[in-house]
């Protein structure tokens, strides 16, 4: 019944962040338009990434904020956290120092965002196994401790790419569906949008009755 | 290196928190203070102040702000002591509300307008669907009106959220709405606030009761002191001198700045959203692909940097506060108002270490002492200096084009005028070759000429004296060149001297009036003879119909004068082959003096066509210009020649000014053209011609 962009059930906003040149664009250009960032110069258009997913039936529109790398920056990019429903944390597998960093990135993800978000660990460049600098091991670990999700992927050859942005997507339904995620929070990082004209009953069923009282007023 | 330097910019968790202690998170707008330590922590910073200013402290820094200050304390004082007042008004009449509702209505054309807008766009839907929306714009503008004076922005920021929540809900669950499409539903979600906002905008854009303004003075003079910042202290790679970029960046820029002009949260959003597109095109016009978000920050915070906009901070604050808030957190919109904001914070918080800088060159920068040349500025002068000279380019471009033109057009016309002269060329050798059929009705008229020459008038002494010499050799000869010159000199000489005058002077006509006369007598009367010899008195009058054309060129027109001068001193030169160029006045003169004889040739009855006379004719004529070619007698011969030849009678002096105008135009031709190279070029090519 709906028409195309409105077929949706629910909008997460997503933010990747991690160390400049970590490769952050990259992954979200291979996830939107399933290709390399090198191999399409001339894209126009995926600085804004958007894509709609399925997930247990349901249509969810993934929006996915790039956030600036630079250390330089890091104090003021705070607002990009803001209502977040997943955060990836990209780290680059052939340099360590952006693996070292991963620990204020995620002190930074956990203040900013509200405890339901779900935070996704990416090793990025695993095609480059030649150079490797990180261990699948060590970052394994380091996941497991913070109780993060974990997969190394490659923005090059999309390997893992599509599976780290949909593990997340199932994960925040998941919490929806738990009850984790409160939809009407402010912050929560997903939006409901009833695919259906008023066909869809539970939600912000209280929202009715303070609203005429205002208008009578 | 990082491992090393642990970043003082780092966010710790202690940051986050109020500055007071009182465990709630803090806002640097709030100068980390949460919202309740904030107001505390203002009220308090007002009063000392107040005293302050009680005191007497008038430096010039604090002017401004203690003005400010003043301000709001008005604003506060009308709030706690009129107020109560108003209030009482207002909840005794209830009708105090709606008037002042109309108030805002007819204080907003704008506001008309949107709702003009929204019946032409909405009204499809239903009357009921239009009632309830402005019934909910009422409640909720007269709400905010209501409250204005008695709650602070951030409470009434809050009232908005809550009505554009409650209005959201409204759309998807109340039955009015049952019919509308999500799209629309969202659509008119938008259009409730940007009705209500702009309804509103007076009352809620940089209200003075906030320092508001002040930050925007602060943002203002910080921009203005960092404006030696360029791309390259941030790292950004935007090129500065190409013409294109730089378009672009001005592009963005017009669009940051028109966000102050906007009222509505939304369209101000536009604003940003349609700048930070811009950003991106000039960072993929710079690396020639696509962009990301390391690098789009700094490309922003360039822009913001360069545009220093009005009011950035009243205008940021206002669309925080009272857009939808779902809008700011999400979209494509929300994405770019965040970076904006980061920006902004950037620039605030700017230091020697957040551009890479000693600390020291920073503070120099900073204070002025070192006035950097900013490359950006010098690339727009340099920019300037491109585009006018890109400006230039082009026009000298068209300039050019049409010079072209021109030139291709002259060379067309030059070639046309070869082609005629050709063409005229060969004519005159057909008729030359047809004019032995002429001969023979001359014969008749000849006596007919005889006596009207004698009935001429007496001859000028000069031409006389010429004559006088050749009389002893060939008188009868004599006594037609007479009539020849006489015929010249008398009648259409007068009209000729119109044209003729602005190119040569009459002294040197008369200077070789004379020489041709001895010339005359010297050489060229031997070939008279010889030509005379074969030919009957009756054959010398055919003859002398084509030959003294030459005589007339030479005695009539003062300009061919000349240029027998100019053959002249061309003759001294050896190298210089003597022809009676056929581009030359000269030449001119013979062809097309020639041509008028042409009609007169077709009138006359062939008669008689003997084939020995015909060859007697041309062959001579052909030895003159293979002659002329390599001995200056030559040219004398044909000079001389054509004076020994009587005039045929058959020229009538209607004639003669016939060709005379002929002859008075052609000679200016070359006189004009200056063509002189074709005088070196085409002797060949005309002798050719005359031999054919």
């Amino acid at each position: 019944m709906s028409a195309g962009p409105y077929n949706y059930s629910y909008i997460f906003k997503y933010i990747i962040i991690g160390d400049m040149g970590v490769g952050k664009s990259c992954l979200l250009h291979q996830f939107t338009e399933k290709k390399f960032m090198a191999d399409c110069p001339h894209t126009i258009g995926v600085e804004f990434g958007t894509r709609i997913i399925e997930v247990s039936g349901q249509k969810i529109k993934l929006q996915i904020w790039d956030t600036a790398g630079q250390e330089r920056f890091r104090a003021v990019t705070r607002s990009y956290y803001r209502g977040a429903a997943g955060a990836l944390m990209v780290y680059d597998i052939t340099r360590r120092s952006t693996y070292n960093h991963l620990s204020s990135w995620l002190t930074d993800t956990r203040n900013l965002t509200n405890p339901s978000t779900v935070i996704f660990l990416i090793g990025n460049k695993c095609d480059l196994e030649g150079q490797r600098d990180v261990t699948y091991e060590e970052a394994s670990k380091f996941a497991e401790e913070n109780g993060l999700m974990f997969v190394e992927a490659s923005a090059k050859t999309g390997d893992n790419v599509e599976e780290a942005f949909l593990e997340t997507a199932k994960k925040i339904y998941q919490s929806i569906q738990d009850g984790r995620l409160d939809l009407n929070a402010a912050e929560s990082g997903v939006q409901h949008k009833p695919s259906q004209p008023g066909g869809r009953p539970g939600t912000a069923a209280g929202g009715d009755q303070p609203g005429r009282d205002n208008c009578a007023c | 290196m990082y491992a090393t330097k642990q970043p003082s910019l780092r966010i710790k968790q202690a940051d986050l928190k109020c500055k007071n202690g009182c465990g709630y998170f803090g806002n640097a707008d709030w100068d980390g203070y949460c919202s309740k330590c904030y107001r505390n922590q203002m009220e308090k910073e007002r009063q000392k102040k107040s005293k302050q200013s009680q005191q007497g402290d008038h430096s010039k820094a604090t002017s401004f702000s203690k003005f400010e200050e003043k301000k709001r304390q008005q604003s506060d004082k009308k709030t706690k002591y009129f107020l109560p007042v108003f209030r009482k008004t207002s909840s005794l009449k209830e009708t105090g509300r709606p008037e002042k509702y109309i108030d805002i209505r007819q204080m907003n054309p704008d506001a008309d307008k949107l709702l003009a807008e929204f019946i032409s766009a909405y009204g499809e839907w239903g009357e009921a669907v239009r009632k309830d929306f402005l019934k909910c714009v009422q409640s909720f503008t007269s709400k905010i009106i209501h409250e204005l004076d008695l709650k602070s922005v951030e409470e009434l920021a809050d009232i908005a959220q809550n009505y554009y929540q409650l209005y959201n809900n409204r759309l998807n669950n109340n039955a009015v709405y049952q019919s509308v499409t999500p799209e629309v539903r969202d659509k008119l979600l938008d259009f409730f606030e940007r009705y209500s906002m702009v309804s509103l905008y007076t009352f809620l854009f940089c209200p003075p009761s906030t320092n508001d303004e002040e930050k925007d003075l602060s943002i203002q003079d910080r921009i203005r002191k960092l404006s030696w910042v360029n791309a390259h202290h941030l790292d950004c790679c935007i090129s500065e001198t190409s013409l294109e970029v730089r378009d672009l960046v001005y592009t963005a820029i017009n669009d940051l700045l028109g966000m102050d002009s906007m009222k509505a949260p939304q369209e101000k959003l536009a604003c940003v959203v349609r700048c930070c597109r811009s950003v991106v095109e000039v960072l993929q016009h710079c690396q020639g692909g696509p962009v990301s978000a390391d690098e789009f920050l700094p490309a922003l915070i360039f822009i913001v940097l360069k545009a220093n906009p009005a009011r950035l901070k009243s205008n940021m604050l206002y669309v925080t506060r009272f857009c939808y808030g779902a809008r700011l957190m999400q979209g494509e919109a929300g994405y770019y108002f965040t970076n904006l904001c980061c920006a902004v914070s950037f620039i605030e918080n700017l230091t020697a270490e957040s551009l890479n800088m000693p600390q020291q060159e920073f503070e120099a920068y900073m204070s002025g002492e070192v006035t950097c040349v900013s490359a950006w500025e010098s690339a727009l002068v340099a920019c300037e200096g491109m585009h006018q000279l890109c400006e230039h380019l082009s026009l000298l471009k068209g300039l050019s084009e049409r010079m072209t033109a021109v030139r291709d057009d002259t060379q067309k016309l030059k070639d046309d005028m070869h082609r005629l002269k050709e063409e005229i060329n060969d004519k005159v050798t057909s008729v030359l070759e047809r004019t032995p059929l002429v001969i023979q009705p001359r014969k008749t008229i000849l006596p007919l000429t005889m006596e009207f020459l004698k009935s001429l008038p007496p001859l000028p002494d000069k031409v006389e004296g010429a004559a006088s010499d050749e009389v002893d050799t060939a008188p009868k000869y004599y006594q037609q060149n007479i009539t020849m010159n006489q015929m010249g000199l008398s009648n259409p000489k007068p009209k000729l001297q119109l044209d003729i005058t602005p190119c040569v002077s009459l002294p040197s006509a008369s200077e070789v009036k004379p020489s041709l006369s001895t010339e005359f007598l010297t050489v060229a009367s031997p070939a008279v003879d010889k030509s005379l010899d074969s030919i009957t008195p009756d054959d010398n009058s055919y003859l002398g119909l084509s030959k003294i054309n030459y005589d007339i060129d030479f005695s009539d027109i003062s300009a061919e004068n000349s240029i027998i001068e100019d053959l002249g001193e061309s003759r001294r030169s050896p190298t210089m082959s003597f022809t009676p160029d056929p581009f030359s006045p000269m030449g001119t003169g013979c062809t097309i003096m020639q041509s008028p004889l042409v009609p007169s040739a077709a009138e006359m009855p062939r008669a008689e066509d003997p084939p020995a006379r015909k060859n007697d004719f041309v062959l001579p004529f052909l030895e003159e210009i293979e002659k002329e070619g390599t001995s200056e007698e030559t040219l004398l011969d044909k000079v001389e020649e054509t004076p020994t030849i009587c005039l045929p009678p058959p020229i009538k002096p209607t004639e003669y000014t016939g060709f005379s105008k002929q002859g008075s135009k052609i000679p200016s031709i070359p006189c004009n053209t200056g063509d002189f190279s074709s005088l070196n070029s085409t002797p060949n090519a005309g002798s050719s011609k005359d031999t054919n």
